[in-house]
């Protein structure tokens, strides 16, 4: 496995693609790198990057053929529900990133703020209402100091789940 | 931590069971656990999965509006895509023995990758993809009657 590359690209659906995407240049300074459209003009496909990882930013889709019972909706369209949301590990200056988020519009759910796992981490809601987590690591912690500091369980296995 | 570096994008899917969906992920997908936190009374708190160099946190529904497809009819607001250097069809057989829904079954796309299209137990759907043949955006604009651009 060590020689594979296999990728995760998280894909977000959205009302308005293309405000969308602007909005996520101008916010958090995603890039596009590529985007399809057909001849009126309708997103078919996008592909965005941020520190050299991808996502795609796609239009509501519906098709009993393709999907069955299921539906690409954006979170505008389900009263702000979501099923998934994605983790962005900044850099650095993880507080001016926010605050060029909030000017832009995002809606700061967390404030940034230090947590015990070593990160310093702010939420937000992009304007169709999918949640983003930014998370800048600060200092190295252990296990052990996390478990010492919460209380909770850490383990790399399944089997302590099981058990 | 002695962990690999995490990717500066990961997705969150949120279950209705995550544990049960941390040992279905590893069964059906072939996804490897690397983190597990569990709460005072056995409920996971966090998780993450890696593959090749891909991670994914596989979490509860932590709030109000952080919903499992399996209780809002269905329907998705992400998916994740997961792009393989190898064997899809396999891959996609080993899907369907553990019970997954496989809604598109591997087919070679215009654009030279070859995909499938499943839906785990809780709804979340996942495509896969394996690029069989490098296409340049000139060419498949030209098979699909689209336009590539890189800006907007």
């Amino acid at each position: 496995m060590a020689d594979t590359t296999r990728i995760f690209i998280p894909t977000l659906y959205y009302r308005d693609p293309i405000a969308a995407i602007r909005w996520l240049e101008a916010a958090f300074g995603f890039e596009l790198n590529s985007l399809v459209t057909d001849d009126k003009g309708r997103v078919g496909h996008s592909e965005m990057s941020y520190r050299g990882a991808v996502l795609s930013v796609h239009p509501e889709f519906s098709s009993p053929e393709l999907l069955g019972p299921a539906q690409l909706k954006s979170p505008a369209s389900l009263d702000g529900a979501s099923c998934q949301f994605v983790r962005v590990a900044v850099e650095s200056d993880i507080d001016a990133h926010c605050e060029r988020a909030r000017k832009a519009g995002a809606q700061i759910t967390q404030e940034p703020l230090d947590e015990f796992y070593g990160e310093r981490i702010y939420r937000a809601l992009d304007p169709e209402g999918h949640v983003w987590v930014f998370a800048q690591p600060i200092r190295t912690v252990t296990f052990e100091e996390m478990e010492q500091a919460t209380g909770l369980k850490f383990s790399t296995s399944l089997d302590e789940v099981k058990a | 931590m002695s962990e690999p570096k995490r990717p500066s994008l990961a997705s969150c899917p949120c279950y209705r069971d995550p544990k049960a969906a941390l040992e279905w992920l590893e069964k059906a997908f072939g996804f490897e656990p690397t983190m597990v936190i569990l709460g005072d009374d056995g409920s996971l708190m966090h998780s993450e999965m890696r593959f090749g160099d891909g991670m994914i946190m596989v979490g509860s529904e932590w709030s109000p509006d952080h919903r499992s497809p399996v209780n809002i009819g269905g329907k998705n607001t992400q998916t994740i895509h997961v792009q393989m250097d190898s064997d899809i069809d396999g891959h996609c057989e080993r899907a369907r023995a553990a019970g997954a829904e496989i809604l598109q079954e591997p087919e070679t796309q215009f654009y030279g990758d070859r995909a499938y299209r499943a839906r785990d137990p809780e709804g979340h759907i996942w495509t896969f993809g394996q690029t069989v043949e490098v296409m340049s955006p000139e060419q498949w604009d030209k098979v699909a009657g689209v336009t590539t651009k890189t800006r907007l």
